[in-house]
C-alpha cells in the first residue's frame, strides 16, 4: 500500500511539473485568466452587467421582484466559466498519455512496477491540480466580490458552484485522459476530446426531444445540466454522483486501454 | 538467472521471433547480435513484459515474465531502442523520478541516483535540462536510468548508437564493469562489441537464434578458425599434389583449398590453409614444405577469423548450426580432402564458374 501510494505520488509530481516546466501550459494559462477575467468585468462591472442593470432598474423605479445580484452573478459567471473549460480542457488532458506514447517513455512507465491504476490515476490528479491552479486567482476576486455585496453573500454557494467545475473539469479530464491513452498524436487527442465533450454538453437537447425512458436517462448523463444544478447552489448528490462516475469510467477506460495497447501493438 | 524457452511471437500472420530458446548465468553479458529487424527488440520486449509473447515461456531470476510480471519489473533495468526520456526534467531530477517508480526506498536514493551518475559520467551534467543534451548524453542518461535502482538484470537495446567512439569505449567499460553482479543482455549490430564485451553470444536471425556459444567458440566452430593465406608460383600439377599432401603431412593443417584470384600473373595461385584448432602453429612447416616442393613463395600472411565472417556466415546463408551436422560435415570434408577444395570454391565464389580459365574449376582428378 505504502508502495502504491509512493508510486503515486511519484507519477503526480512528475505530471504536475511537467506542466510548470512547458510553456504552453503558461500560454494555456495566460489566455485562461484574460478571458475570465474579461467575461468578470463585463458580467459584473460591464456597461451592459448586473450593477449597470440593476442601477438602471431602481432609477427607472421598477417594482417587483428584487434581482439577487451576488446569485445572478455567480451563476453567469460560472457558466461562461465552464464554457471556457470545454475548449481549454481537452488541451490540457490531450498530451497525457500520446506525449509519452511519442516519446517513448511509456516504454519505461510499462516496465517499471507500476499498475495503469497508479499511472492513470498519478496523472489525472496532476492534470486537475493544474486546472485548481488556474481557477485560484480567480476565486480570490469573486470572493472579494460576492463579499462585497449588502447583504453579504454566502461564500458557500460560491464554493459549491466551483465544486461542480472542478468535478466537470475532472469529468472531461478523465475522458480527455482516455482518449488520449488511445493515440500518439496530441492533436489528434484534443479534437476528439472536444468533440466527446460537445457531444456529451448537448446530450440534454437529444434528450429533450425524446420521450420515455431513453430521453431521461439521457438528460441524467448530460454535463451541462448536472452542473447547473451545482451552481445554483444546490447540492445535489446525484449530480456529484454522475461526475464522480464520469472520472472513474475515464480512469477505468484509460487503464484498460493500456493494458490493451499492449496487446495490440505490433 | 534468465531463461528464455521457445519463445515465439506473432503480429498478424508475420513471425517476429520463432522458438527462441537460450539462457543467460548469473553474471554473464550476453550479446544479442543480428541484423535489423532480426527479432532483437521483440525478444527484449518480451523480456520486459512489455510485450506478450505468442507462445513459449521467458523467466527471469525465476519468475515467469509475463504471470508475474510485477516481480519481473522489480527484477530489471530496460534500456529501449530509444532513451526513454522526459526532456523538460533535468538528468538529476529524472532519475530521482525513475528511483523513486522502480521501487528504491527513500532513505537509498540519494545515494543510488550519485552513483548512477558517477558510473555513467554525467555528474557534470546532473542539473542540465535533459531537452539541451546532446544524443551521446542521451543515452547515457537512458543507460543511467536503467541501472538506478540497481537490478540484478539488465537488458539494454542498443546502448551505444549514437555515441562517439571515445563515448562508446566508456560504455562498454560501464558494461564491463556491470557484469557479475548483474546479469546483462544487451542487443547491438555492432560486430566488435560483441566480441569486446561479452561473455557470450546469441546470434539471431529471421526471428530464429542460430547459433550461442562465447565469441571465441564461434568464431573457432563456425569459420573453421585461423588459417594462412599464400601466394604462391609453380606448375598447376605441382600446386595440386601439394594441395592433396599438406593436411596429412602437417598435424596442425585442417585443410588446403585453392582460391580464385584474378590478379595474380600468371603460373601464380593463391591458396588458403585452414589450421586445426588447439594444436600449435605449423606456420613454419607449411613455408617450408612449400619451399621444399619448389614452389615459389610470394606471400604468406596470417588470417585470423572475425565475429564478422560468423556472423555473415549465419546470416546470410541462414544455415541453423546442428552440432552432430557439423560434425559430420568434418567428417566428409576429411574423408574426401581431394574434393573438397574445389567444393568449398565453388560455394564461396560462384562466378567464377562461368570462367573456363581460371584453375580453380580444374577438375581435382586432372592432376
Amino acid at each position: 500500500m505504502r508502495v502504491i501510494f509512493a508510486n503515486l505520488i511519484a507519477i503526480y509530481r512528475r505530471e504536475l511539473q511537467s506542466y510548470f516546466a512547458s510553456p504552453f501550459a503558461y500560454v494555456i494559462a495566460g489566455v485562461f485568466w484574460l478571458l475570465s477575467g474579461f467575461f468578470f468585468f463585463a458580467i459584473l462591472l460591464g456597461p451592459e452587467g448586473l450593477i449597470a442593470q440593476s442601477a438602471l432598474r431602481d432609477q427607472m423605479g421598477v417594482t417587483g421582484q428584487p434581482t439577487d445580484v451576488p446569485y445572478q452573478f455567480l451563476s453567469f459567471f460560472l457558466g461562461t466559466l465552464s464554457s471556457l473549460a470545454m475548449f481549454i480542457l481537452p488541451m490540457i488532458s490531450m498530451g497525457l498519455y500520446a506525449e509519452e506514447r511519442k516519446r517513448g517513455t511509456l516504454e519505461l512507465l510499462a516496465t517499471s512496477p507500476l499498475t495503469n491504476w497508479v499511472v492513470a490515476l498519478g496523472k489525472w490528479l496532476g492534470a486537475i491540480t493544474f486546472f485548481i491552479t488556474l481557477l485560484l486567482p480567480l476565486l480570490l476576486y469573486q470572493a472579494i466580490a460576492v463579499s462585497a455585496s449588502d447583504p453579504p453573500a454566502s461564500l458557500t454557494v460560491m464554493l459549491l458552484g466551483h465544486l461542480g467545475l472542478v468535478l466537470l473539469a475532472g469529468a472531461i479530464l478523465s475522458l480527455g485522459m482516455f482518449v488520449s491513452s488511445l493515440t500518439d498524436s496530441t492533436i489528434l487527442a484534443a479534437i476528439l476530446t472536444f468533440g466527446l465533450v460537445l457531444v456529451l454538453w448537448v446530450i440534454e437537447l437529444v434528450a429533450n426531444s425524446l420521450v420515455g425512458p431513453v430521453g431521461d436517462g439521457l438528460k441524467h448523463l448530460s454535463l451541462i445540466k448536472n452542473y447547473n444544478t451545482l451552481t445554483q447552489g444546490i447540492f445535489d448528490s446525484s449530480s456529484i454522483l454522475v461526475f464522480v462516475s464520469y472520472i472513474l469510467l475515464g480512469l477505468f477506460l484509460t487503464a484498460q486501454s493500456i493494458e490493451a495497447f499492449r496487446f495490440q501493438r505490433s | 538467472m534468465i531463461e528464455v524457452e521457445h519463445l515465439s511471437k506473432i503480429y498478424g500472420s508475420t513471425p517476429a521471433i520463432q522458438d527462441v530458446t537460450f539462457s543467460v548465468e548469473k553474471g554473464e553479458i550476453l550479446g544479442f547480435l543480428g541484423p535489423n529487424g532480426a527479432g532483437k527488440t521483440t525478444t527484449m520486449r518480451i523480456l520486459t513484459g512489455y510485450l506478450p509473447a505468442s507462445s513459449g515461456t521467458a523467466r527471469i531470476a525465476g519468475f515467469d515474465v509475463h504471470e508475474n510480471s510485477m516481480a519481473v519489473r522489480r527484477q530489471i533495468g530496460y534500456l529501449p531502442e530509444t532513451p526513454p526520456l522526459y526532456t523538460d526534467m533535468t538528468v538529476e531530477g529524472f532519475l530521482h523520478f525513475v528511483a523513486r517508480i522502480k521501487g528504491v526506498a527513500a532513505g537509498d536514493r540519494i545515494a543510488q541516483v550519485e552513483n548512477a551518475l558517477k558510473r555513467c559520467n554525467l555528474l557534470e551534467k546532473r542539473s542540465v535540462l535533459i531537452r539541451k543534451l546532446s544524443k551521446g548524453f542521451r543515452q547515457r542518461v537512458g543507460i543511467a536510468q536503467a541501472i538506478v535502482h540497481d537490478p540484478p538484470a539488465i537488458i539494454l537495446d542498443e546502448p551505444t548508437v549514437g555515441l562517439d567512439p571515445r563515448q562508446i569505449i566508456d560504455v562498454r567499460n560501464l558494461i564491463k564493469s556491470l557484469a557479475g553482479e548483474h546479469t546483462i543482455i544487451l542487443s547491438t549490430h555492432i560486430l566488435p562489441e560483441v566480441s569486446m564485451t561479452c561473455s557470450r553470444v546469441a546470434i539471431i536471425n529471421r526471428g530464429r537464434v542460430v547459433a550461442t556459444n562465447t565469441p571465441e567458440q564461434l568464431m573457432a566452430e563456425l569459420a573453421g578458425g585461423d588459417g594462412y593465406e599464400l601466394e604462391v608460383a609453380g606448375n598447376p600439377a605441382q600446386l595440386d599434389w601439394q594441395i592433396q599432401q599438406m593436411p596429412s603431412l602437417l598435424p596442425g593443417v585442417k585443410s588446403v583449398e585453392q582460391i580464385a584470384d584474378e590478379s595474380l600473373p600468371a603460373e601464380h595461385f593463391r591458396l588458403r590453409v585452414a589450421l586445426e584448432a588447439n594444436l600449435p602453429d605449423p606456420g613454419g612447416e607449411i613455408a617450408a614444405a612449400v619451399v621444399q616442393a619448389g614452389l615459389g613463395l610470394f606471400e604468406m600472411r596470417r588470417t585470423r577469423v572475425t565475429l564478422e565472417d560468423v556472423f555473415l556466415e549465419l546470416t546470410t546463408e541462414e544455415k541453423v548450426i546442428d552440432p552432430e551436422e557439423m560434425a559430420q560435415a568434418d567428417e566428409r570434408a576429411k574423408a574426401d580432402t581431394k574434393a573438397a577444395p574445389a567444393e568449398a570454391v565453388a560455394v564461396a565464389e560462384p562466378v567464377d564458374l562461368d570462367n573456363p580459365e581460371d584453375p580453380a574449376n580444374a577438375e581435382p582428378g586432372d592432376a
